[in-house]
């Protein structure tokens, strides 16, 4: 048998590393021990996976422990798998692969990232043979317009049209680059993708390069990725040994080099135009466009942006063919998409579902809904470009069309979820602090908008909100959505326009009442004992550092609401859920 | 080769452009103004200011004229809604964040916006006559109004909050007295119009009108009810403080300009003023408030009670009112000062000032009193006549109320409330009420009048709704103020007559003003250098005789006080295109406060000084650097909000230094950038 430990960074934080050396520590030989990437179920890592020696998927083993070792080696050795129930994955948590369908993360957490053989014998670099030796850069081009696939970075612009624009562009100079400047917060598509199948990536820009006439390729990863780049680096090296790149690819006549570059982790550099600039060795800074890239991008030559995700589908589309992924989805949104499901759900990790499926589906089915019996309240969809959708509106489709009409966006692929103790304004608040930090500080708009919005929301949160300010944040809005440079300064008043329009009552009891709805902006908590509740058991009043509290032995205690620093240490303290927040 | 061309729509009009070019650059030639910031002619688009916005038919967004290339068949929409919006929007976070003052604060503080740090830097680098010449384009009373006003520009004053205010009155009349000590300075006049314009009143609403409509090239005739001209400078304040042949001096200016004076002719008795206004083509009324005001109060008909203005005049005039050996002056402003200092110098044995709040409040100069308490007067504050005693028709004491100070009125100030049953006997001879200046209508019926009894004028032109006549000073609306807002007025009206001489209407334009944050200001890297005063005469001495309290400030004095002057104010005012668009859009500069980006002041090697809180981070130094003068000194640092430009970290040999060729200073957009030292 073989046992395959998830070793994606979400597998490794979890304690993959350890688990595998305990395993490698108790094999005698009855056993086969490999590591693969992140199959997306981050919420159970570590994680390991038994197969036969042919490849069938036989256990999936979740929250493994070092202690866990001996067990699975005895297991192994006694040829026994019913030991291993306790570890095996539950029915419930299964369904978290059940309505996915997985194209971009096809081996994802299946192959061994490390191993140019282990992708090779999963089909890697068939589509780029097909390509090279048989297809015209026309011929791809085609096959791409036909599978309708679209930018999977967030703007969803049709693929193939950026690959013709580039590769009728003048000049025999051009330039094929990988965005993998991943930035939203809550985002890892892009991380789990590279670390757990670098060579679906390589194999999409391989093919790329080709239509568009390139030579030259990066991938433009984040510095604060070093096993994605590690792995990366050792993919690039063996696809080189095994003549998948460089020079004369597979005698096709076709050159192709590819190089790294670790940006600096500034969030504008996600933005092409910017990340063409880091590229070059300047400040990450947005250019005016036009001209476009596909006219004068890198080194002012022709250049092609794409992606991750958008590169994991392309060798699948020309083995698959682009009917065979025009298939799946909607009209306008073909194929599918990898979510990143993080926040208050009970399942988190990374999904791929076909365009289509209800946020419901994502959020309940897959995901298992909210944790802790807590109520869902809003989705976060595209980091901090995009915008929350309310529960009302849980049935939306996921569909670039259908996205954009709530006011969110479809994005890269960040799906943040929110309970019912979540402050919308608090959330706008994090995300536009998100933003001003990571303007790049050369547009009016962008830079100083995105700092008085940043002021205003936190003066909500602090219960020093007027009236005014919601116009003032209206006006603001309207005007950097119309006024900024680029992406970032556009979109940056989303979350801002989304909560306004969905939960403008929250902003209101925030400035009027002075009140947080959830509980959350701490300036604003207003705690209170519950006279019923309270034993009088006196935790809370020795807790209090502010000596708010007082109340014999065995009575009811009484918040003085002046002395209160509303703290929450008496909340903490109490065991009886006496201290309520008003 | 021709260049090719398309046609485009600008605003609805058709317009040939080049093609490839830029629709900024297009709309430029179709004369269509765009406004924009971060652009030039001669620099690659950049696209940061956001000002450049425009609508077109090429896509749904806004587009950058700056970048945007026109394109055959393209409409454009310069002015359009959206644009307009996202433009002022631009204009208003830019001045947000733009801390800066474009005037200094005491230019603002003057009701006639002397431009009072022009003349201090004239003082201190020695040009008088250039201090006169920048004074007087405001203030044709230079050496008067530098002893007598309560000077509004050193409460303003920056300095305060380093140390003590700049001492810009006393070196407005020493600039003044130097340059009178030589040949009269008359000031060059334009060539003779014609017009001639009679004014009514020579006080300083009066002099001052006279004075421009004069350099004007009018012919202006004052008619004067005194018999020597200066108003209340000359009947009002006591010579101690400004003594006649100074006013003289100046007048002789006047007179020097051609100005006719026509002394001891009132209107009512010697003239009307439909006489007048036949004989004139304009008519100015600033004939002042000379009526004391009453106080309503038992006994004021008594031999021996005097009106405060009434007093000063009559000793001005040479009489000697009889006020005894213990008079009393009721009130406590500087009317009140001048009457308890004159009755002193009368020879009073004991004067008291009746004030019926505390020092805290009293409306005079703190110096005012400080030197009149010198001169031994007692200050009875606290107190207010309740009945001015009488024996015979004559007055023999005042009975005092006493008062307590209680809630504070709708100005702040706390009201005065009587202690019930609490009162002082105070045996006098004479009781002097200076309790404000009314205005005496007599003579001007027929001159629209306000409910006070002031004659109506615009506030903004000075016109009455008589035509062609015009109205300045005391005399008018609000009544009775300090010299100074007289002549703020009388400026203002002699622009109105001059146009209206020429047959031309003006409009009101209130300009907007980039204003610092104080709390954005370290006042504590100047080093700290106290005040000059004006040397003072031993109040013994002084209080004997009228002449001078004190003498003005020596020349050595006044270069030192001079030079500490902040500089306040933009050097870039005239020429900045921040401000220029600012105030074409009415912008609130205060609408998008919060947090500043950082703020500091650096000098490049090549002395080229950077004000990083005028700073907009257009990059057009930078970019300058870059391709204009090949160097490349300049650099963006930081990220976001908090992004500057600084110039290079030099190595210790570093043979390629910034040489001030001045490129970034010419391309700066605002005041941000110097080639000279200015420190805030």
């Amino acid at each position: 048998m073989k046992l395959k430990v998830g070793s994606g960074s979400c597998g490794i934080a979890a304690g993959a590393e350890k688990v595998y050396n305990a395993l490698k520590a108790q094999n005698d030989g009855c056993f086969t021990l490999g590591i693969v990437g992140c199959v997306g179920m981050c919420f159970l890592e570590p994680i390991v996976d038994v197969y036969t020696d042919t490849g069938v998927l036989l256990k999936r083993l979740v929250r493994v422990s070092e202690a866990d070792a001996g067990l699975i080696a005895r297991a192994m050795k006694e040829n026994d798998l019913s030991l291993l129930s306790s570890l095996e994955i539950e029915e419930e948590d299964a369904l978290f692969l059940k309505k996915q369908t997985r194209i971009a993360l096809r081996n994802c957490g299946i192959i061994d990232p490390e191993d140019i053989g282990d992708a090779l014998s999963h089909g890697g670099y068939e589509a780029a043979k097909t390509v090279l030796l048989h297809k015209t850069p026309q011929d791809v081009i085609e096959e791409i317009k036909t599978s309708g696939l679209a930018g999977r970075g967030g703007a969803g612009f049709p693929t193939w049209f950026k690959w013709d624009a580039a590769k009728k562009a003048p000049g025999n100079e051009k330039y094929l680059i990988c965005n993998a400047d991943e930035g939203d917060p809550g985002a890892f598509m892009d991380r789990a993708l590279i670390e757990s199948d670098p060579h679906t990536l390589i194999e999409g820009m391989l093919i790329a390069a080709y239509a568009i006439g390139a030579n030259k390729a990066f991938v433009y990863v984040r510095a604060e990725y070093p096993l994605a780049i590690k792995r990366l680096e050792k993919a690039i090296s063996d696809a080189e040994k095994n003549a998948l790149l460089g020079e004369n690819i597979l005698g096709s006549g076709f050159s192709l080099s590819l190089r790294i570059k670790a940006g600096a982790g500034a969030f504008v550099c996600g933005e092409e135009t910017a990340l063409i600039e880091s590229l070059e060795g300047h400040r990450g800074m947005p250019r005016l466009k036009p001209p476009f890239p596909a006219e004068k991008g890198y080194l002012d030559k022709p250049s092609n942006i794409n992606n991750v995700e958008t590169f994991a589908n392309v060798a699948w589309i020309i083995q698959n063919g682009g009917k065979a992924f025009a298939s799946r989805g909607t009209e306008s949104s073909r194929g599918t998409k990898v979510f990143a499901l993080t926040g208050k759900i009970k399942r988190g990790g990374l999904v791929e579902i076909p365009m289509g499926l209800s946020l419901r589906e994502v959020i309940f089915d897959i995901g298992g809904g909210i944790r802790d019996g807590k109520k869902f309240k809003a989705v976060q969809l595209g980091g901090p470009s995009g915008g929350c959708i309310p529960a009302s509106l849980l049935d939306t489709v996921i569909d670039y069309k259908a996205l954009a009409a709530t006011g969110a966006i479809m994005g890269s692929g960040g799906m943040v979820v929110m309970d019912e103790d979540t402050c919308m304004v608090n959330m706008a608040r994090f995300f536009l602090d998100f933003t001003a930090k990571e303007s790049c500080g050369k547009c009016v708009h962008c830079r100083i908008g995105t700092k008085r919005m940043l002021e205003i929301l936190t003066r909500i949160t602090e219960g020093k909100g007027e009236e005014e300010d919601i116009q003032k944040l209206e006006a603001l809005c309207a005007g950097i959505k119309d006024g900024a440079l680029c992406g970032l300064g556009q979109t940056a008043p989303n979350p801002v326009l989304t909560t306004l329009k969905y939960f403008k009552d929250e902003y209101l009891a925030h400035i009027k009442e002075k009140r947080c709805p959830a509980g959350e902006c701490a300036a604003l908590r207003r705690y209170r004992i519950n006279e019923e509740a309270c034993r009088g058991c006196t935790l809370c009043a020795k807790q209090c550092p502010a000596n708010a509290i007082t109340g014999s032995p065995k009575q009811p205690h009484i918040i003085d609401k002046t002395l209160c620093i509303r703290c929450g240490a008496c909340k903490n303290a109490c065991r009886f859920g006496a201290v309520e927040v008003e | 080769m021709d260049t090719k061309t398309v046609s485009i729509k600008i605003n609805g009009v058709p317009v040939q452009a080049e093609a490839g070019e830029t629709i900024l650059s297009a709309a430029g030639r179709a004369g269509v103004e765009i406004p924009h910031l971060c652009s030039s002619e001669t620099l690659p688009p950049y696209g940061a200011c956001g000002l450049c916005l425009v609508e077109t038919s090429a896509s749904p967004k806004l587009l950058r004229a700056c970048s945007a290339t026109v394109r055959e068949g393209m409409e454009v929409f310069t002015d359009g809604e959206r644009a307009q919006k996202a433009r002022a929007l631009a204009l208003e976070l830019i001045m947000g964040d733009h801390d800066g003052d474009c005037v200094a604060p005491c230019s603002l503080a003057c009701p006639a916006h002397t431009n009072c740090r022009k003349y201090l830097a004239k003082i201190a680098a020695g040009d008088l006559a250039g201090a006169l010449d920048t004074i007087r384009e405001v203030i044709p009373l230079p050496a008067s109004i530098g002893r007598v006003c309560p000077h509004p520009c050193e409460t303003a004053c920056r300095r305060q909050h380093v140390e003590q205010p700049i001492s810009i009155c006393a070196l407005k009349a020493f600039a003044a007295d130097e340059i009178y000590k030589g040949k009269l300075p008359v000031p060059p006049k334009a060539a003779p119009t014609g017009k001639s314009v009679g004014v009514v009143g020579a006080g300083p609403a009066g002099l001052t009108a006279a004075y421009r409509l004069a350099v004007l090239g009018h012919s202006v005739t004052i008619y004067d009810k005194m018999p020597a001209p200066g108003g209340m400078l000359r009947y009002g304040i006591p010579a101690y403080r400004l003594p006649k042949d100074i006013l003289d001096r100046e007048i002789d200016v006047i007179r020097a300009l051609g100005v006719t004076f026509t002394q001891n002719c009132a209107v009512g008795t010697d003239v009307t003023i439909e006489d007048l206004q036949k004989k004139h083509d304009a008519l100015l009324l600033a004939n002042g408030a000379w009526k004391s005001a009453s106080i309503r109060c038992k006994g004021e008909d008594l031999v021996g009670v005097f009106g405060g203005i009434d007093f000063l005049r009559e000793v001005s005039l040479g009489n000697k009112p009889e006020i005894g050996e213990k008079t009393a002056v009721v009130g406590g402003g500087n009317t009140a000062m001048d009457a308890c200092r004159t009755a002193v110098r009368l020879g009073a044995k004991e004067v008291s000032v009746i004030y019926r709040r505390t020092r805290d409040e009293m409306p005079a100069e703190d110096l005012e009193i400080d030197e009149a308490m010198e001169e031994g007067v007692i200050f009875r504050f606290l107190t207010n006549p309740a009945e001015i005693l009488g024996k015979d028709g004559k007055v023999c004491g005042v009975k005092l109320q006493v008062m307590a100070l209680g809630e504070p009125d709708e100005r702040g100030r706390r009201k005065p409330v009587p202690v019930e049953g609490e009162f002082i006997t105070l045996a006098l001879d004479s009781v002097i009420i200076a309790a404000g200046q009314k205005n005496d209508p007599a003579g001007f019926e027929t001159v629209p009048q306000t409910d006070r009894g002031t004659i109506e004028a615009d506030a903004d032109f000075f016109s009455t709704s008589l035509p062609g006549v015009f109205a300045a000073g005391d005399a008018t609306n609000a009544g009775a103020g300090i010299a100074i807002e007289a002549i703020a007025e009388a400026n203002e009206a002699a622009k109105t007559v001059n146009a209206y001489l020429n047959g031309e209407t003006l409009t009101k334009h209130t300009p907007v003003l980039s204003e610092r944050d104080l709390a954005n200001i370290d006042f504590s890297v100047y080093e700290k250098r106290p005040r000059a005063e004006k040397p003072l005469r031993p109040a013994e001495e002084r209080k004997h005789d009228f002449e001078e309290i004190g003498a003005g400030l020596t020349k050595e004095q006044a270069v030192k006080e001079a030079s500490r002057c902040l500089s306040c104010g933009c050097h870039d005012y005239g020429n900045c295109k921040l401000i220029r668009y600012a105030d074409a859009y009415g912008t609130d500069c205060k609408k998008y406060v919060g947090a500043y980006h950082p703020g500091f002041l650096t000098v490049a090697p090549g002395g080229i000084e950077r004000n990083q809180n005028k700073c907009i981070l257009c990059n057009l130094c930078v970019r300058v650097c870059k391709e204009e003068a090949k160097q490349g000194f300049l650099g963006l640092v930081g990220r976001g909000f908090p992004t500057v430009i600084k110039e290079r970290i030099y190595k210790e040999d570093a043979e390629e230094i910034c040489r001030g060729c001045g490129k970034c200073v010419e391309a700066c957009p605002t005041g941000a950038l110097a080639a000279a030292k200015r420190p805030l």
